[in-house]
């Protein structure tokens, strides 16, 4: 059963499509990445998953359940850090936690979850006190409370510094180990290609890409380059590698070796083989194209198409639900 | 399970707001004042020569009213609309909460901070009132103490379906404001007014019945009404008329409509702002 599944979903603030006929199968157990610029429609989309808004046209289901109709099933089975969401300042990051039980009607070792996000310290303090990183990961605490069957994370990175970035991921793959399927959004592509399975690029409502990693390297034509000084070779050894599926080409220039693969996870056994023939690969180089500049090909590209007259869309406002920063300016008390 | 679990977490919250106890705090001391000043000055303050338990009752209840009215405003305006507007609803809606178990979580949370602060309130003005009149008389207080309950989440439901009805804090203020100037403050002649247009715009010589209905109908007016139904011998210790259905001959003009109305200040903004909400991209 797929863990979700968008058909034609469609989304229109006005004049604005936020989302336009998606479509997207996402498997149980996959992590799964939701890759686009700010205002692209990531947020619409997950929010559309948790019933917060409701598609103007087509269907999500989630853990086979419709995301509307049937939004109690889901989100009893789904653990979620939202967008732009707003802690309880009043709240203690405990009493926080102790409203997600009581709410999923559950029981859940509080310390040993806030210990995992290293927040335990601060249990008993105000939210509002929090800091931006510390507030992510309560709320990511809160997500994982009652081991769900699905993670949707909005942004997950947001607010936190590089180490607490690591720690997310690390989270991540825990729970995906579990079984848990993750579907998470990002605007940086490094974040989703550390550990995604497959992803989705989504710019201006529409799907750009939907493939694997590796497929989207391969697809843009994209590749690794393996490098290995090489004084001699043998005209066999260079004939193997380009025998070879896993290698786009071979080259050699009396100097250096150099050899284009699909792939970064084949050099290990590109340079298995190299070795067996006799080849010296303990000095080599890796160059990578990277998957950045792929994703602002593809988000650019297709801006420029759609930015042609006659096509004028404002983007900027597709996706009201992506503050560029945190509001300092609200007054919480009440 | 659901209801519960916000109600819970909306008290925690709420019960901390500032404003609350400060309000808390000014109409205390407006209740000792008025107090003070009925059981020394009874024939200035309350027309009759001796202070009573029943003018004592009903000038708690008019303390009560503008201290529940305004007090509701300040604490609930922004109870949904205030976490639309910040983004803390979609921590609760992420959870497996319909949008009814919100609001009526939110009201049954919202009521009992308002409650508790009104339950110091009223401890400390009829313990001061009863020591003052050096007698002690439960049943009226007994009977008070229901028709106030009702009265608070009435005014609590109102606020809280305002605010349910919109995203913005801002129009929330404003319709909760709007609500307290019309029926708390402009409603004596509103009717009039109605009763001038009807007529083809002159004043009729004799008011209609109806007139009367029109004028039950801000949830003060209708508390007061059941205050009357429910302690009808105190009313005839108080000097003034606390029901001005009095003189009027037909089948609604009794104290008891106060309940009737109140149930539907209940019930229909609840209703309004459920629909709402419901319907609403947040």
């Amino acid at each position: 059963m797929a863990a979700i599944e968008l058909t034609g979903l469609t989304k229109r603030y006005g004049e604005v499509l936020a989302v336009d006929g998606l479509d997207l199968t996402v498997a149980e157990g996959e992590i799964f990445g939701f890759l686009g610029p700010n205002g692209a429609g990531k947020s619409t989309t997950i929010d559309i998953l948790l019933d917060f808004v409701r598609p103007t046209a087509g269907t999500a289901t989630v853990l086979g359940h419709d995301a509307q109709r049937e939004s109690m099933a889901v989100r009893r089975r789904t653990g979620v850090l939202p967008d732009a969401y707003h802690v309880y300042d009043r709240l203690t990051g405990r009493q926080h936690m102790q409203f997600v039980l009581d709410s999923k009607g559950i029981d859940g070792d509080v310390d040993a979850v806030l210990e995992r996000v290293s927040i335990r310290e601060a249990a008993d303090r105000k939210a509002g006190g929090y800091s931006k990183g510390m507030r992510q990961r309560l709320v990511l605490a809160m997500a994982l409370l009652g081991d769900p069957d699905l993670l949707i994370l909005d942004e997950p990175s947001t607010g936190l510094d590089p180490n607490g970035a690591r720690q997310m991921r690390e989270v991540i793959q825990t729970e995906n180990e579990r079984g848990t399927t993750v579907f998470f959004s990002s605007h940086i592509m490094e974040q989703v290609e550390a550990i995604c399975d497959r992803v989705a690029i989504i710019n201006r409502g529409r799907f750009v890409a939907v493939d694997t990693i590796d497929g989207l390297r391969g697809a843009n034509g994209s590749t690794t380059t393996l490098t290995l000084p090489a004084p001699s070779l043998g005209e066999d050894t260079l004939a193997m590698l380009r025998n070879r599926d896993d290698v786009v080409s071979a080259t050699w220039d009396a100097r250096e070796l150099r050899v284009s693969l699909a792939s970064q996870v084949q050099r290990f056994d590109v340079l298995k083989a190299l070795d067996d023939a006799g080849v010296d690969v303990s000095d080599f180089s890796v160059e990578e194209s990277s998957l950045e500049d792929l994703f602002l090909e593809y988000t650019t590209r297709d801006q420029e198409v759609r930015d042609s007259p006659g096509t004028d869309r404002d983007g900027d406002h597709a996706g009201r639900t992506e503050p560029d920063g945190p509001d300092v300016d609200r007054e919480v008390e009440q | 399970m659901s209801v519960a679990a916000i109600a819970k977490k909306d008290f925690r919250d709420s019960v901390q707001s500032r404003a609350l106890w400060g309000l808390l705090v000014v109409f205390v001391a407006l209740a000792l004042l008025i107090t003070y000043s009925y059981v020394e000055f009874p024939e200035m303050v309350g027309g009759t020569a001796e202070a009573s338990i029943g003018g004592l009752v009903f000038f708690m209840a008019g303390v009560v009213s503008l201290f529940v009215s305004l007090t509701a405003i300040v604490i609930c305006y922004k109870a949904i609309a205030g976490e639309r507007e910040l983004g803390s609803i979609k921590l609760m809606l992420a959870l497996p909460h319909r949008r009814r178990d919100v609001l009526f979580g939110k009201l049954l949370g919202r009521s009992a901070v308002l409650s508790l602060a009104l339950a110091v309130a009223l401890v400390v003005g009829f313990g001061f009132g009863f020591a003052m009149l050096g007698t002690v008389s439960l049943v009226p207080v007994v009977l008070f103490v229901p028709a106030t309950l009702l009265f608070t989440v009435v005014y609590v439901s109102i606020v809280v379906s305002i605010s349910a009805s919109t995203g913005s804090t801002a129009r929330a203020t404003t319709y909760a404001i709007g609500f307290f100037l019309l029926f708390e403050l402009l409603w004596d002649v509103v009717p009039l007014g109605v009763v001038y247009v009807v007529n083809g715009f002159s004043l009729p010589e004799q008011t209609p019945d109806w007139l009367f209905l029109m004028g039950q109908l801000p949830p003060s007016t209708a508390y007061v009404s059941a205050l009357t139904a429910l302690l009808p011998d105190l009313t005839t210790t108080v000097g003034q008329d606390s029901f001005a259905g009095s003189g009027i001959d037909a089948f609604y003009a009794t104290p008891e409509i106060g309940f009737f109305v109140l149930t539907l200040w209940l019930v229909v903004p609840l209703a309004v702002g459920w629909y709402r909400f419901a319907n609403a991209d947040l």
